[in-house]
């Protein structure tokens, strides 16, 4: 499928391939369509780079997915980082950076789900992602975010409960704030 | 709560779940020159490698040959200084200046046959030439530089438009090479103007240099831009040729003219030198140019 010789053609196949399924992975992951689309822009910039030391009998497609996992990660640090600047004075300007009909499109329910998402623990909420969304088998978890297959079992089942937990109280909270 | 295909299915739908469709293409088209530009970094790479061990060798063995001879060693040193150089140019850089002449026409009288003051327009013997001697000063200087010489005028004439419409074509042509080369950095658009020779020359050191100004169109979007870009080659040619730049005009306001200087920002128009300078004169002024252009590249 794959030829090596040829940089340019290769890319662009794996890039048409995958970058729909990376995008969704990251989309979930940030929960922000602008970041996903830098993050899936950065996953391809590090797959080409990388590409020449491919080794052939990896799977492709597990192996694209660990670098998205890294980028996802290091993005999620950089962001933590910044956000100890934005927790003091800056709130107050952010709310100015979203442009109105973003706001309408985002229902509550949006809301709580990116919410509870970004609460997760970036491993929990990569290992939920991989499996819920992207429909991977516990065996291509494992591969992608090279650890054992019963760690993305225990890590899956917690993640969920976590998940589901959260959300039953923040949905909670909407009913007694309405009250 | 929800069971787990429920849970996902929502986590789904709270998402987007396409990527615009400027994004996909446009990250198609970065990775397609990231690939490229590695392609040709590990071919120089290997090209390099490959040129020089057979440099080596040369050298060794011509060195064993003619150890005794001296004149032979000094005329070995010389092919070997003149390979390796080749070898650079080999590199193929990606052009960054882009030399273009809309009034390709654009001739100067004391270059033409009769001396005939009305005939001021040549097919053959025009403004084209200095376009030509600024890229070749450029290519000195190693900065890569691509020169169009489109006989602009003739293209008019096929098409049955107007000189007025030269623009439109060499809008054609510029949008042809950025498309080609998304290397290029900056326009120049060579013209002369109607001034006479005492206005448009200026000794400097004892030699005679056609004088140069700079246009820049007040109606694009770029004119900010391309105005500080200007000024700052105004500003270098005052402190290497004080005298030579006439300063940075600004026009395009009426009647309206873009010069097409909102195709890529550092565009500008310039005038070397008028109707009775020479070939001579302003050859040196592009010389000069090209020094400056080079500072101006190295400071980005």
């Amino acid at each position: 499928m794959i030829d090596l010789k040829n940089l340019e053609s290769s890319i662009i196949v794996i890039y048409n391939e995958h970058y729909l399924d990376v995008f969704r992975f990251l989309v979930c992951f940030s929960g922000n369509q602008n970041d996903a689309e830098d993050l899936t822009q950065e996953v391809f910039i590090r797959v080409l780079k990388s590409l020449p030391n491919f080794k052939t009998d990896t799977n492709i497609k597990t192996w694209i997915f660990s670098i998205a996992k890294h980028v996802a990660i290091d993005h999620y640090r950089k962001k933590k980082f910044t956000a100890i600047f934005k927790d003091g004075f800056f709130t107050r300007l952010e709310s100015k950076d979203k442009k109105p009909d973003e706001e309408l499109e985002t229902t509550e329910l949006e809301h709580f789900i990116h919410e509870a998402i970004s609460r997760l623990k970036p491993n929990h909420r990569a290992v939920v992602i991989l499996r819920g969304i992207n429909e991977f088998s516990v065996k291509e978890t494992a591969a992608i975010l090279q650890c054992s297959e019963s760690k993305v079992k225990v890590d899956y089942h917690r993640a969920l409960r976590d998940l589901k937990r959260k959300l039953n109280v923040e949905a909670g909270e909407v009913f007694s704030n309405a009250k | 709560m929800q069971n787990e295909k429920e849970l996902m299915k929502m986590i789904k739908e709270s998402h987007p779940q396409h990527p615009g469709k400027d994004f996909i293409q446009s990250t198609e088209n970065m990775l397609r020159q990231k690939a490229r530009s590695m392609t040709k970094t590990t071919r120089v790479k290997k090209y390099s490698l490959a040129s020089s061990l057979i440099l080596f060798f040369a050298f060794t063995f011509s060195w064993l040959f003619f150890f005794n001879g001296s004149e032979a060693v000094i005329n070995l040193s010389n092919t070997i200084g003149r390979d390796s150089l080749s070898s650079t140019a080999l590199n193929d850089k990606e052009p960054i200046v882009f030399i273009y002449q809309t009034h390709n026409v654009e001739s100067f009288i004391p270059e033409l046959e009769g001396n005939n003051v009305n005939k001021v327009y040549s097919e053959d013997i025009n403004v084209t030439s200095v376009g030509k001697e600024l890229e070749t000063a450029l290519e000195e200087r190693e900065i890569s530089a691509i020169h169009d010489d489109t006989n602009i005028s003739e293209i008019l004439v096929d098409r049955n438009l107007t000189f007025a419409d030269s623009y439109t074509v060499s809008r054609e042509i510029i949008q042809r090479a950025l498309n080609e080369h998304q290397s290029i950095m900056m326009l120049l658009d060579i013209h002369r103007d109607a001034s006479k020779k005492s206005e448009s020359t200026i000794t400097i050191d004892g030699m005679d240099f056609a004088k140069i100004g700079l246009v820049v169109s007040k109606t694009t979007e770029n004119y900010e831009a391309n105005k500080a870009f200007a000024s700052r080659i105004h500003e270098k040619l005052e402190q290497l040729y004080p005298g030579l730049s006439q300063g940075v005009f600004e026009k395009g306001v009426n009647p309206k003219n873009t010069y097409n200087q909102d195709l890529q920002e550092n565009s500008v128009l310039l005038n070397i030198g008028g109707v009775e300078n020479t070939f001579e004169e302003t050859y040196r002024t592009a010389d000069a140019l090209a020094e400056v252009i080079k500072e101006i590249i190295e400071e980005y």
